[in-house]
């Protein structure tokens, strides 16, 4: 079973469409945008409204609905050094 | 055997062609660094527009560290438009949450995610991140090789901004990248209509004769 879902990237605005399995991981679809955004996919996380998506969740454990939204937000770091 | 998510298209946001807010309604900041003040000789040629009630809250959570000294950090919440071929954001809002901060380091508390996103899901309009604040309190406003590679990393498109301020010696800057470079970007603070100006007068009732 699949399921298809569009991940927002917070950052531009921009969207995919995905088509997920049961079995993928959080990890997975930050994998999957971030080299198609060329991003590093250790500096972002994904919510799903107000809940951060944790990487080891597998999509089955996310109660995702069809054509549901999730966005990709960066995790930035400052400093003055 | 389970596959990898499959990437089916995807779509670029659709700039719009927009005024920016009148020039009337905007004015430089308060606390631009002296070397940024050269930038400001007129109002024209701004690339970002931070609303005024936007510009409190960043610079009430700098203050709020003061006596800390440490530093705080949040989104820049807006719109990307264009005029007259150019680019330019409105930073409508912004969003933080509790932070792992020292006074020469700040990032995101992992366990603060939560209250951070319940800020974006209370956001009235379909924002993009169009750049992030954090302060260096009492070493002044520039980027350093941290906030650089956070630049590069994740805002790196035209017209995303990092606004740096320093609450200890009352400065505010902006900066962004161009081909990989940095520099400092032009900014003006702007009010809505009847609504009362960022500094200067305010309006007062007429007295009306009977």
């Amino acid at each position: 079973m699949v399921v298809r879902v569009r991940v927002r990237n917070a950052e531009t605005g921009a969207t995919v469409d995905m088509e997920l399995e049961m079995e993928n991981t959080v990890e997975e679809i930050i994998e999957g945008v971030s080299a198609y955004w060329e991003k590093d996919p250790g500096a972002y996380v994904i919510r799903k409204g107000r809940r951060l998506l944790r990487g080891q969740q597998k999509v089955q454990e996310l109660e995702i609905q069809a054509n549901e939204e999730l966005e990709l937000i960066p995790d930035p770091e400052g400093g003055n050094r | 055997m389970k596959g990898a998510p499959v990437i089916l298209g995807g779509k670029d946001l659709e700039v719009e062609e927009m005024l920016p807010p009148a020039l009337e309604r905007t004015l430089p900041h308060k606390w631009l660094p002296k070397e940024a003040l050269p930038l400001y000789a007129d109002r024209s040629g701004a690339e970002m527009y931070l609303f005024k009630t936007a510009e409190e809250k960043v610079r009430n959570h700098a203050l709020s560290q003061v006596k800390e000294g440490l530093e705080v950090m949040g989104f820049l919440l807006g719109e990307v438009f264009t005029h007259q071929g150019a680019e330019y954001t409105v930073v409508r809002d912004v969003a933080t949450t509790n932070l792992e901060a020292t006074s020469v380091s700040v990032r995101f508390d992992p366990e603060g995610f939560e209250s951070l996103f319940a800020s974006l899901e209370c956001a009235r309009f379909r924002y993009v991140l169009v750049g992030w604040y954090h302060s260096h309190p009492g070493h002044g406003c520039f980027l350093s090789s941290t906030d650089v590679s956070t630049q590069k990393g994740m805002f790196d498109r035209p017209y995303h901004t990092a606004l740096v301020v320093d609450p200890f010696r009352k400065e505010m800057d902006a900066f962004c990248l161009t081909n990989g470079e940095v520099r400092r970007r032009k900014y003006l603070v702007y009010w809505d209509e009847f609504q009362n100006p960022y500094y200067g007068e305010s309006v007062r009732p007429k007295k009306i004769r009977m």
